[in-house]
């Protein structure tokens, strides 16, 4: 007799788990504890032995795939056994491009308890009881069409005054396509970012403010340093300059190097700068952070700014290496665009974008001059930066950058 | 991360990680039997652990949490106590329960929360608890366990019981509140009871460093003026010696004694954890290598002691033994669904009447209902 093997609830109150890898085939034979399959939950990724010797008949779900809890994973069976409940797996088995569904229930729109069977609290119990209510003639509005203390007292509310007309059960729209479409399922990296970024739009009030720098001497400069750092074996890009120069303006106002603590109401003044760098790679954006960026040299700055997207695009990032950012940069480089509106990385304040450096007339005592320009956009969070505080600060961050000498003072 | 500082603090140790005797005047007189089963101890606590964790990732037990590394401390420590006193566990000391006439047949119903599980399945998994070996139930609040074993200690020296109350405790419950208040409690009023302190550096995620800022944790003990002593954990005779120094003073009126056990988890917190989110793989291959068993069989071999057949045909018996008792409880039905309304009240109110009834008009027309 084929054996069904369920997903159990391997955590504490799992609901569902996503499919990693699977390590049988098919047809395979397999040994009681042999490794079927690594699973991956909201906690840990765990590897899910076999409950027995058998050979597997049926496998349910692909890779990268979500599984609910107690739906049919694996059928186990003997060689040439055919399995009789098959299908109940792949009705459980949730395909990647459905939506995942909200575990906790909605008030009022609940499976409804049928007649006979009443849910109730042993309060509300006592309550109806003293009122003298039936409570099965209570509609119920809690979860899975729990009678509440509430609607008993609506009830007895409604039994007084005449009926007034049921709101209209909320409608729903049918999501029906109107064209060809593809679903890609958010996983991974995509759905972090997907959530991070949402929570930092919902959470922190943005306000941006775009200036045009003048990197002309910066870029003369760079010109200059860079043989000496390639003979180093360095590459000298025009990022530690920038990481130079965020840090002194974040040393002038420390409020912008800092983050909200929103339980307690306080505003937490970070005492180091680990600049966080926006990095794309082909899973999605990555922020790798530069530690303790005040304490490092332009030449160390380069080349962990170069160790970092090289261990970021290869995917090789350690968990210390994304983590403790306390202000972030985003550049686009060649792609840079005008403006943009860059978001926070939460829970930081303020991030800057940094736009391509391009030749352009600019007017110099009173006279039409061709400079090398640079667009920096900030986004800052309203709730701890003024709009003042910000423009301040992205002028001193613009000073040192058109004026690469007052840097020595900072050394 | 997990180390830092800590080890350098000084600790009693009899063997060092080769099983060579560092300490002769420590080393205890005991006799072959009682160092086999010592060992006997440790293996059978590592076997249920590797099959439970097993059955856990199986969907066949619901929770898990393993002891492995931990096992020279907590045999070490159960070795040391007498039938008549009374041990508060924490989460991985059901090794001093099997020591004391706790069965794996007992062990087995009781993560199953089988109809024969002493405790009618209303535990969750590895709480375990039997007054007959007077092993009395962990609430999983950290910490917990403490003041209560120092609220039965006190009651046995008013009593004047020769009893002995051993409360075990993680790095982790050092920073609760309860902690503290036991230790003045059981100081001041000279209770009979040992605190035995796993140091096995995770309090789930959170590293010892971020428990205390004290160079080790038995020096708290000064400050409430008891005596505090580190022991290298992973060494069964020095968890040993010092637990039943501890014990037998506590005996005989000397009072309390704080036992930092410096070891470490080598596996996950419990199966619903995943360390290597947090953890650094190297600092676990390190303690790896300083593994309890392995070093109490060097020093059985030293001894002229070991015999490898003698420890296959122990293991053989204890997976034997662990396997019918699982198969056991695995074909024994759950409790009776009517002891869900027992031993809470001496007569039930009318609402648990109430439910009572509607559970029964349930179970008679299934049909009429739907499950929520």
């Amino acid at each position: 007799m084929a054996f069904e093997f369920r997903l159990p609830d391997i955590g504490e109150g799992m609901v569902e788990a996503e499919i990693v890898r699977w390590f049988v085939q098919e047809g395979d034979s397999i040994q009681e504890d042999q490794p079927m399959v690594e699973l991956m939950t909201d906690k840990a990724n765990v590897v899910i032995p076999s409950p027995r010797k058998g050979v597997v008949l049926k496998r349910f779900g692909r890779e990268g795939e979500v599984v609910k809890v107690g739906s049919v994973l694996v059928v186990i069976g003997e060689p040439g056994e055919v399995p009789v409940a098959a299908e109940t797996g792949v009705e459980a088995a949730v395909p990647a491009s459905a939506t995942r569904e909200v575990s906790a229930p909605t008030p009022g729109v609940g499976p409804v308890a049928p007649p006979g069977r009443v849910l109730a609290t042993p309060a509300t119990r006592r309550l109806a009881r003293e009122l003298g209510v039936d409570l099965r003639q209570v509609s119920p509005t809690g979860p899975h069409g729990r009678v509440t203390k509430d609607d008993v007292l609506r009830f007895v509310e409604a039994q007084r005054a005449p009926a007034a007309p049921a709101p209209p059960p909320p409608v729903e729209a049918p999501v029906v396509p109107v064209g060809p479409e593809e679903r890609i399922p958010l996983r991974g990296l995509r759905r972090v970012i997907a959530r991070r970024m949402v929570q930092s739009k919902r959470t922190a009030p943005h306000f941006t403010y775009v200036e045009e720098v003048d990197m002309t001497e910066l870029v003369r400069w760079r010109e200059q340093m860079k043989p000496v750092a390639e003979a180093q074996g360095v590459r000298l890009t025009y990022l530690p300059f920038i990481i130079k120069a965020v840090v002194i303006g974040l040393k002038r106002f420390p409020i912008i190097n800092a983050s909200l603590d929103e339980e307690k109401e306080e505003i937490v003044l970070k005492k180091y700068y680990h600049i966080g760098i926006a990095v794309q790679t082909d899973q999605g954006l990555t922020v790798p952070v530069i530690h303790d960026a005040d304490k490092r040299s332009l030449l160390d700055l380069a080349r962990e700014v170069e160790r970092l997207s090289k261990a970021a695009r290869e995917g090789r990032l350690a968990l210390h290496e994304v983590r403790g950012s306390t202000f972030t940069i985003t550049s686009l480089g060649k792609l840079g665009g005008l403006l943009a509106t860059p978001i926070i990385n939460y829970p930081e304040v303020a991030i800057l974008g940094v736009h391509k450096i391009e030749p352009r007339p600019v007017v110099r005592n009173g006279e039409i001059v061709v400079r090398s320009m640079m667009n920096v956009s900030l986004s800052f969070d309203h709730r701890v930066v003024d709009g003042a505080v910000g423009a301040e600060f992205t002028q001193v961050v613009r000073e040192h950058l058109e004026n690469p000498h007052l840097l020595f003072l900072q050394m | 991360m997990g180390e830092g500082i800590l080890t350098t603090e000084p600790m009693v140790q009899v063997l060092d990680e080769e099983g060579v005797v560092v300490d002769p005047a420590l080393e205890p007189d005991l006799p072959a039997d009682f160092l086999w089963r010592a060992f006997e101890g440790m293996l059978t606590v590592r076997a249920v652990d590797e099959r439970m964790l097993m059955l856990q990732r199986q969907g066949r037990i619901a929770f898990y949490g393993a002891a492995t590394g931990q096992e020279a401390a907590i045999v070490g420590s159960g070795l040391a106590l007498e039938p008549q006193d009374w041990v508060f566990p924490a989460l991985r000391e059901v090794g001093v329960a099997l020591l004391r006439g706790y069965s794996l047949q007992d062990l087995a119903h009781q993560l199953f929360g089988t109809r024969d599980d002493i405790l009618k399945g209303r535990q969750m998994p590895c709480h375990y608890s039997d007054r007959r070996v007077r092993h009395v139930a962990w609430s999983s609040c950290v910490g917990n366990q403490v003041p209560q074993a120092v609220g039965t200690a006190m009651a046995a020296r008013y009593m004047g019981d020769p009893v002995v109350v051993m409360a075990y405790l993680g790095d982790g419950a050092t920073s609760e509140g309860d902690f503290h208040v036991a230790m003045n409690f059981a100081a001041v009023f000279r209770a009979p009871v040992v605190f035995f302190c796993q140091n096995n550096h995770w309090a789930i995620s959170v590293p010892v460093s971020r428990q205390t800022a004290s160079k080790t944790i038995a020096v708290k003990a000064v400050a409430y003026g008891m005596e505090g002593i580190r022991v290298d954990g992973n060494d069964l005779l020095a968890v040993y010696q010092v637990t039943r120094r501890a014990v037998e003073k506590a005996r005989s009126g000397g009072g309390p004694t704080l036992i930092e056990a410096f070891t470490y988890r080598i596996g996950a917190h419990s199966t619903s954890d995943d360390p290597s989110r947090y953890r650094d793989p190297e600092e676990v291959e390190r303690w790896r290598r300083r593994d309890p068993i392995e070093r109490f069989r060097r020093y059985l071999i030293r001894k002229g002691l070991w015999d490898a057949d003698r420890e296959q045909a122990l293991v053989r018996s204890i997976r034997d033994n662990l396997m019918t008792a699982i198969q056991t409880a695995e074909s024994t039905p759950p409790p009776p669904i009517e002891s869900l309304f027992e031993d809470v009240y001496a007569t039930p109110p009318w609402h648990l009447r109430e439910q009572q009834a509607m559970l029964e008009a349930y179970r008679r027309d299934k049909a009429l209902w739907m499950d929520p």
